[in-house]
């Protein structure tokens, strides 16, 4: 029996007074890999940015347990010291703010918040020497400031980079394909493949099957108006490749 | 305007209070008037100052200012305090204090006269002259270190810099008011004269607790010299620097940046003015204000370009972050060009940090106060990595941070 990771149950949230999510249900086990797939407009990005806590969007009504707690008031730190992880769609630059300092700060917030001594440099060092190579970042990047200056791919590349130096227990890749080229998107599918374990688990947000060659699911689910309404394994991904998303509009009037 | 022997400051006696308004050294400025209409002068009104010469501190370091190696001179409560100092014998410098009569004799009347240059010159309590003679090249920094440690005590000191030719030198200033002490003032002057193909650099940091501190700077070039000032403003009720870079020799370079973080209602002041007289002159400004919790920065930057002088490439910037809605900057950046081939640029910014990135970096674990942080220490860097002391830069930062 694996162990359950996070369990979301009927989240309503609101941007603006607007409703996007209307209801939304997922479980994800520890082990797991979702895929979320949904036209535009459908809230994927909505789900991303409030499981990692960004207060633009009020939670209405509905819980969010992860690991066994409420998150759903609890500020995007703490979230991420327990092992949330969100791969930004569009990653943001940080101008002035070396990607090594930002990462050694990250760290030793959390050893903070869990009574941990900070990570020694030498350590540290080390560390981002394995794990940048994971994805095959260049080192010119690592000492630049965050994302400043970085191509689409690159960009993308640090977020898995920061991903394997954060090692959460779940990881929510937004869109992590789009704006990437055939080799950059092996490259980080292959990292985040490797990143994978039985304690972890990840929610690959995408448009497109595309991504799902690479990163293989274990259930695809559709979202669709705030809702999940059809879940399926990686078959359904292909049959939406296929079909389009209207068939299963027209279903669920029905 | 009144100028004292300055061997007696017989105008003020010990424990005479001194009512700064009531003075005889020209009218005391008014908010009215261009250059003071941002600076609160009715606190430095209010308080009646003294200056009985006590010594309070008994070690440097428990100013919170790092260890300081080589030549250390030390000013307190206005006076030169020698057990304080590291007067160490340095070849090539010559040294003076005001008991030094050379120094009276020599003591010029100020080209510059406004009221506290005039109180600077009429109830001065000490002043160090540093000349470095021709063709040296001083490595180490030398330090000059100007504290107040007693309440109410005015303190009018002078620097005194001259570098004669083919000579450099970097000096690090430090202005400090002691945590425990309230209400003093330093009204310092620094005055440079550069000869042709000298070159200084001065780090300036100011961290003056409950205390004022007004610099008046007037730095003279000739020609091939280099000028750089880089001046930190971490903490003072008060604190205003007034810069006047004369540019009189081709081939010039001039360079002001800053680095000004006041908090809770303090008031911190940048006046430049660079003057280029003549042709073939480049001059660099960046200033960057970092402004929370009801904080308030001024930056008035002027370059004037006079007649004939061609050629010329001067760049002033200034770029304002406010943390919150209480917190105010004053910017002007201004260029007055009267030739009419050269290259200027002035621009001034002032915004919030993106919301965004806030949130980028809380989702990676960092706390508000730590990405705030960050935040403004990308922000700031630029100007912080112009010293290129690590240990220095890290203390200047933690400072400007208040960590």
């Amino acid at each position: 029996m694996s162990e359950l990771l996070i369990e979301i149950k009927d989240l309503e949230c609101n941007i603006d007074n607007q409703k996007i999510l209307q209801g939304l249900n997922l479980k994800i086990n520890k082990g797991e890999v979702h895929a979320i797939m949904g036209p535009n407009g459908s809230g994927k990005s909505t789900l991303s940015s409030v499981l990692a806590g960004n207060d633009n969007y009020e939670v209405t009504n509905g819980s969010i347990n992860f690991l066994g707690e409420e998150i759903s008031e609890m500020s995007p730190e703490e979230r991420s010291w327990k092992g949330m992880f969100l791969a930004f769609q569009y990653p943001v630059e940080i101008p002035g703010v070396s990607n090594i300092n930002f990462l050694r700060t990250a760290l030793n917030e959390r050893n903070k918040y869990f009574g941990i001594d900070s990570i020694p440099a030498k350590d540290f060092l080390k560390m981002v020497a394995e794990k940048s190579e994971l994805v095959g970042l260049n080192n010119k990047l690592k000492n630049r400031s965050v994302n400043e200056g970085f191509s689409g791919g690159e960009k993308k590349r640090n977020e898995i980079f920061q991903m394997a130096m954060l090692d959460p227990k779940l990881s929510i890749l937004d869109e992590t394909d789009s704006g990437l080229d055939i080799d950059a998107l092996k490259i980080v599918a292959n990292g985040v493949n490797k990143l994978k374990s039985s304690e972890n688990a990840t929610v690959v947000i995408t448009h497109y099957q595309r991504l799902l060659d690479y990163i293989v699911p274990d259930f695809v689910h559709v979202l669709h108006e705030g809702k999940i309404i059809k879940s399926g394994d990686k078959s359904l991904a292909l049959e939406l490749e296929k079909k389009g998303y209207d068939w299963l509009k027209n279903d669920e009037n029905i | 305007m009144i100028i004292k022997d300055l061997n007696h400051n017989s105008l003020l006696k010990e424990n005479s209070k001194l009512d700064l308004e009531a003075l005889n050294l020209g009218s005391f400025p008014k908010r009215k008037e261009e250059r003071w209409k941002y600076t609160p002068l009715r606190f430095l009104k209010k308080i009646n100052f003294h200056n009985q010469f006590n010594f309070k501190i008994e070690h440097l370091n428990s100013l919170g200012i790092p260890k300081i190696e080589g030549l250390v001179i030390v000013l307190e409560n206005g006076k030169f305090n020698s057990s304080l100092s590291n007067i160490i014998d340095l070849m090539d410098i010559e040294l003076l204090f005001l008991n030094d009569g050379d120094i009276v004799n020599n003591s010029q009347e100020p080209s510059h006269k406004d009221y506290f240059t005039n109180l600077n010159f009429s109830f001065l309590t000490e002043k160090v002259v540093l000349k470095i003679k021709p063709n040296v090249n001083i490595n180490e920094p030398i330090n000059f270190v100007n504290i107040i440690s007693d309440d109410n005590c005015i303190s009018n000191t002078q620097f005194n810099i001259d570098i004669y030719e083919n000579s450099k030198l970097h000096i690090r200033q430090y202005f400090l008011g002691s945590s425990n002490s309230k209400d003093g003032f330093i009204n310092h002057r620094n005055q440079v004269s550069l000869k042709s193909q000298s070159s200084l650099t001065v780090d300036k940091f100011q961290d003056l607790n409950q205390n004022f501190n007004f610099c008046n700077e007037f730095i003279d070039q000739e020609q091939e010299s280099k000028f750089i000032m880089n001046t930190f403003s971490a903490s003072g009720i008060i604190l205003r620097n007034d810069v006047f870079n004369n540019v009189n020799g081709k081939n010039c370079h001039s360079e002001l940046n800053g680095v000004f973080a006041p908090i809770e209602k303090q008031h911190f002041d940048n006046h430049t003015t660079i003057n280029h007289f003549v042709a073939d002159c480049k001059s660099f400004e960046n200033y960057k204000g970092v402004i929370k919790e009801s904080g308030v920065g001024v930056f008035n930057g002027k370059v004037i370009v006079h007649q004939d002088a061609q050629k010329i490439e001067a760049f002033q910037k200034n770029n304002n972050i406010l943390l919150d809605d209480e917190s105010k900057i004053y910017s002007k950046p201004e260029l007055e060009i009267y030739a009419d081939d050269v290259r200027c640029s002035h621009g001034s910014t002032t915004g919030r940090f993106d919301e965004e990135a806030l949130f980028y970096l809380r989702s990676r674990g960092i706390s508000v106060k730590k990405s705030l942080e960050l935040m403004t220490l990308g922000f700031i860097n630029e100007v912080i990595e112009k010293s290129n002391d690590s240990a220095y830069k890290e203390f200047v930062l933690k400072r400007l941070l208040k960590d």
